[in-house]
């Protein structure tokens, strides 16, 4: 954390973020977590949006997004798809651009930055999983697990790396490639990756979807204690109901803006939510 | 970054494999060749040190001195301008302790039983014949068998000719010169040095009288001097100076032979440049596929570059490692080229060892053979990986999101413009190159020759969409669904296939290029000897006619008239007419043709105005003379070695490309001492059988001149044309690497798209194509590939190849010849090629598993 902290210096347009300090400590953000919704912001979407296309085939996927992450929250954003839900995930983590409108991540305005710096602020704070091909194909299940820190030149905390594959239990399977693993292996894989440089904030695009109901709520489980024990801040974008329910607060997405927002759901509720939505 | 190149090139090394074996084999031709070359090297370079292991200083002409200098010719002796006195004045020297003559005698030792005179060499091995010298410290030669020569009539030959020629002591043993042949007894046989090792040449040694005699000369060759012990040998270079004659040195033993492996070595480092120039050629078509490979390798792997983008690698740390696993490949297909090219040159050396003799030394692989091999390996690999890499680092972290992994479908526009641009200039520079006389013309051909390739390849993928559509309608009717989808396949990705074929391309356009120039030089020369119109040329196997074998042929039934032919050298001292020479720069030597003017209208169409018999006292000039501004009725001064004359010029001559002033024989032998007869023309009466006669001739010739040939104009045009077959050939065997190369590079392409295509192909299958078919879809389009490469290689090919005849034209080539036939077997050969190279990925694709093609993930 400290050498994100120099890197963000880098930058030009830090916001001063309050209370970072307190990431440093899982035990204090959990006792804040439990009772009351942190105001700490992890990252944020001021008049967010996003166009595809040109003229008549112009589509717009975002239509003035407003919304702070906040820090060791676990978020879903559902939708139904169309909503825009995809792209939100992509813009606020900076894999995709914006059409109009600032976003920011651990108070980096990163809608002015160049592609090379969002690059490094995505390498130095953020973290991924994705529904499918999450990992290299031609490395171990350990070296795709340290990967972001390889392309970063530093070296993973033993204790810490120990630590992760101890709770995901991979401790029998690092020396595997992925073509060996189980789907729900895999996605494990991509979570402990994901955990390993202590980001900011994970972001994961249907993480079970490809994932059997139990290899998906093991998953899930797992994702759920990183936000609990470690104070890991994660948003997930899904459309499944079950997926949403272990989140702290679902945001509902529908033709590029948000329209509800529900805490500590369950799965009937989050059902109910999303039949009124139309479905 | 490393170490996720390293496995990613471990992880998938198949998909590598062909573009490593493309790197492996351009540089081991490279090796191959540098360990030839030195291994030769160093087994003349032992040779130079044994033959002048025991002598402390050598006498001999001095090559800068010398009027025409030969330092390259080893084994032909010089000019013998050492008296016998000289080698008394070197032998009373202080400090020598023993000075000997050494004669060497411009002949051939003759195989037992036979003095057959026809075909070049006269039917003898390349021999080399010395004057025995009985002092033992002068020789390293020693007696084996037998004993030393008694008399005049005895001969000593080195044991491996014994036995290679058919003799054995007490034989008779035939010497062939050009005064006649001598009969010696053998009484002994020697060895030379302590193996032997002549590298194939005869060693014979005659008595010093018998030595003088066929060697027409009193003199001596060189004088090689043992100095007293304790006198260093280059103490006495100074003294030994003083009393030689002008135009001869004196150097140590140990200073000739390093000279003498210098000049051997700087042949072959010839060779060298050579290889190298061969094993870029296939580098750069092995350039291609590297291309093709990291291209498709690329689009294959979008989703993986898009994942680690997305985890925060930078765009230049994807570059970096795409280079990297270039550079793997590079260093490990380096290193299996260089070990390939080792081997390659053990078995050439072990092959024409068995063939001509232990002629190489110790087989070591030279470090800059190394150094090249991987320079090369290195420096092609990375060049061809950049662009790909610089595609991948441009892959955006959203692509990993996408299911897809296809080749975006950019429009060809930018491609045709830099395509056609660089065709343009390429067509420029090559007939700049050719036409505009400028210095260095062929860095303006080959640089013009790259860029039309370059322009030809980008260009080839728009001329592939309008051919694949063209084509399509024809393959569909022959082959059906196979047909159509083959063509589909090829229009589909057009850089790719217009790659691949251009890698084609480049071999086949050199070997018509190289073709039709042959072909052309074949017509020239066809031409040339119907100006021939004499029955039969003469010509000296070993140096130039004995005036007697021409008197002796003249005296044959049957033959009208003969006629000698010969070159001297003559300074242009004055003239009465003006020399257009501002810049003071035109030379004042010349040649100086002459011929037995009364009778060479017989036998030789001369191209001259007026014909050469009118030639009388003057001289004719050639298109050298008349460009300086020398007309009809000039008069000019000749300065021969033998007299300077006042001529007047009576005539002209008319072909492009012969220089200098042609003279009557009679006037040529006022102004040089000696006129050698250089070649014969022999015209018979009408009506005499022509075959009836040469025998006669042949027979006559055979005992006292077996070194002249008789051969008739259209055996020797059969002659030139094999040589020239063979000169082609052996470009071609170089080629070869070339084109397999090429053909690699389509057998990749395929392979790389089957993978590419698993689900497609897949799907094919689910819905009921057949293995076959399968395997006929790829083999057409391998087939239609290879047939588009080599047709555009033989239309650059010979155009090139015309444009160069035509520049020539000046050289007497006076027209374009097309290898059709050639052409045709190219063009077989690739569609067999293409049939071959389709094998692996065929089999690939048509054992492909139906259910895991559909599942496979991207």
């Amino acid at each position: 954390m400290t050498q994100m902290g120099e890197e963000m210096g880098a930058f030009p347009h830090v916001q001063p973020v309050p209370a970072s300090a307190t990431l440093n400590s899982p035990i204090t953000q959990e006792n804040e977590m439990t009772a009351t919704p942190t105001t700490a912001i992890a990252a944020s979407m001021r008049g967010g949006y996003k166009d595809y296309g040109h003229g008549d085939a112009a589509v717009r996927a975002l239509n003035g997004v407003n919304v702070d992450i906040a820090k060791g929250e676990f978020t879903a954003i559902m939708g139904p798809s169309g909503s825009g839900k995809s792209t939100l995930l992509h813009t606020l983590a900076g894999l995709d651009r914006l059409t109009a409108g600032e976003s920011t991540i651990a108070g980096i305005v990163i809608t002015s930055l160049s592609e090379a710096q969002v690059t490094q602020v995505r390498r130095d704070t953020l973290g991924f999983v994705f529904q499918s091909f999450n990992l290299i194909p031609s490395l171990t299940a350990r070296e795709n697990i340290t990967l972001p820190l390889d392309i970063a030149g530093t070296k993973a905390d033993p204790a810490w790396f120990d630590e992760i594959i101890t709770i995901l239990g991979l401790g029998d399977r690092l020396k595997h490639l992925p073509a060996e693993l189980s789907g729900g292996q895999q996605q494990r894989v991509a979570v402990a990756r994901a955990l390993v440089s202590r980001p900011a904030i994970i972001f994961a695009d249907e993480p079970s979807g490809n994932l059997d109901s139990k290899s998906g709520a093991e998953l899930l489980t797992f994702m759920k204690r990183a936000v609990k024990e470690f104070g890991q801040t994660i948003v997930m974008v899904t459309h499944d109901p079950t997926a949403a329910s272990y989140a702290d607060r679902i945001l509902f997405l529908e033709d590029g803006h948000f329209v509800d927002e529900m805490r500590e759901p369950t799965a009937e509720r989050v059902l109910d939510r999303m039949k009124q939505m139309g479905h | 970054m490393f170490r996720l190149a390293v496995k990613s090139v471990k992880h998938n090394p198949k998909r590598l494999i062909l573009t490593a074996i493309a790197v492996a084999l351009g540089v081991s031709l490279v090796a191959a060749t540098f360990t030839f070359t030195n291994s030769l090297s160093s087994g003349f370079h032992a040779l130079f040190s044994e033959i002048y292991a025991g002598t402390d200083v050598i006498v001999e002409a001095d090559p800068d001195a010398a009027s025409d200098p030969d330092p390259n010719s080893q084994f032909q002796g010089t000019d013998a301008i050492l008296s016998p006195e000289d080698v008394a004045a070197v032998s009373a020297i202080d400090g020598v302790a023993v000075a000997g003559g050494s004669l060497q005698v411009n002949g051939t030792v003759l195989p037992k039983d036979s003095g057959t005179n026809s075909g070049f060499g006269g039917g003898g091995a390349p021999s080399q014949i010395f004057n025995w010298s009985d002092e033992p410290r002068l020789s390293n030669s020693t007696i084996v068998e037998g004993r030393a020569l008694q008399s005049d009539g005895e001969i000593l030959l080195d044991i491996d000719s014994l036995s290679k020629l058919d003799y054995a002591i007490g034989d008779t043993v035939t010497i062939a010169t050009d005064l006649g042949t001598k009969d010696f007894t053998l009484v002994g046989t020697i060895r030379f040095g302590e193996n032997n090792s002549l590298q194939g040449a005869t060693l014979a040694f005659v008595s010093d009288a018998a030595a003088h005699t066929m060697a027409d000369t009193p003199n001596y060759q060189s004088i090689a001097v043992i100095a007293d012990d304790g006198v260093s040998p280059a103490s006495l270079i100074d003294p030994i100076t003083e009393v030689i004659p002008n135009g001869t040195r004196a150097i140590t033993g140990e200073e000739k032979a390093n000279e003498q492996s210098d000049s051997l070595d700087s042949i072959l480092s010839y060779i060298n440049i050579f290889a190298i120039a061969f094993a870029l050629i296939s580098l750069f078509v092995g350039a291609y596929i590297i291309v093709n490979t990291f291209r498709i390798i690329v689009t294959q792997r979008t989703r993986e570059f898009g994942l680690l983008r997305a985890i925060g690698a930078t765009g230049k740390q994807i570059r970096r490692m795409i280079l990297l696993e270039a550079l793997v490949v590079a260093l490990v297909a380096s290193t299996i080229g260089i070990i390939a090219g080792y081997l390659l040159a053990l078995a050439a050396t072990s092959l024409l060892g068995l063939v001509i003799g232990d002629v190489f030394g110790a087989l070591t692989l030279p470090l800059t053979a190394v150094g090249w091999s991987y320079a090369l390996g290195l420096l092609v690999t990375l060049g061809a990986a950049i662009v790909p890499a610089i595609h991948a680092s441009n892959i955006s972290p959203m692509a990993a999101l996408r299911e897809a992994a296809t080749e975006s479908k950019k429009p060809l526009g930018r491609r045709n413009v830099v395509g056609s641009a660089m065709f343009l200039l390429g067509l420029v520079s090559v007939f700049v190159g050719l036409y505009a006389s400028l210095e260095k013309p062929f860095i303006y051909v080959g640089v013009g020759a790259v860029l039309l390739i370059l322009g030809t390849t980008l260009l080839a993928a728009q001329v592939l969409v309008p051919l694949a559509y063209a084509l399509r309608g024809a393959l569909t009717t022959m082959f059906r669904i196979d047909g159509k989808l083959a063509a589909n396949n090829i229009r589909r990705e057009p850089r790719r296939s217009a790659n691949t074929a251009a890698a084609l391309m480049i071999g086949v356009m050199l070997l018509a290029l190289t073709a039709t120039f042959t072909e052309s030089l074949k017509s020239v020369i066809t031409s040339e000897f119907q100006a021939i119109t004499a029955q039969f040329i003469v010509v000296g196997s070993q140096g130039d006619v004995p005036q007697a074998a021409m008197d002796e042929i003249a005296e044959v039934d049957g033959v009208k008239s003969v006629i000698r032919l010969a070159t001297n050298n003559v300074e242009l001292v004055d003239t009465t007419g003006t020399i257009n020479d501002p810049d003071g720069t035109a030379p004042t030597e010349f040649d100086a043709s002459s011929a037995d003017a009364d009778t060479v209208d017989q036998g030789f169409n001369f191209h001259t105005d007026p014909a050469f018999s009118e030639i009388g006292d003057g001289v004719f000039i050639g298109t050298d003379l008349q460009a300086l501004g020398l007309k009809v009725g000039d008069s000019v001064t000749l300065k021969g070695d033998a007299s300077t004359q006042d001529l007047k010029i009576t005539g002209v001559y008319k072909d492009d490309d012969s220089p200098g002033f042609f003279m009557d024989w009679s006037t040529a032998t006022d102004l040089f001492s000696e006129v050698p007869i250089q070649q014969g023309l022999v015209v018979l009466n009408d009506g005499v059988d022509v075959d009836a006669t040469q025998q006669v001739i042949e027979d006559a010739l055979h005992d006292d001149y077996p070194l002249v040939i008789l051969q008739q104009p259209s055996e020797l045009v059969q002659i030139v044309n094999q040589i020239i077959n063979m000169i082609l050939g052996f470009i071609s065997a170089l080629l070869l690497t070339a084109l397999l190369i090429a053909l690699l590079g389509v057998a990749n392409t395929l392979l790389l798209s089957v993978t590419e295509r698993t689900r497609e192909i897949g799907l094919l299958r689910a819905v009921g194509l057949k293995k076959s078919s399968i395997w006929r879809m790829i083999t057409i389009e391998s087939m239609v590939m290879a047939l588009f490469g080599t047709v555009l290689g033989m239309i650059l090919g010979v155009g090139l190849g015309s444009a160069l005849v035509l520049s020539l034209k000046d050289q007497g080539f006076d027209g374009v010849a097309i290898p059709w036939v050639a052409l045709v077997i190219y063009t077989v050969l690739a569609a067999i090629a293409g049939v071959l190279a389709a094998i692996w990925p065929a089999w690939r694709a048509s054992r492909m598993d139906i259910l895991q093609a559909i599942a496979a993930d991207g």
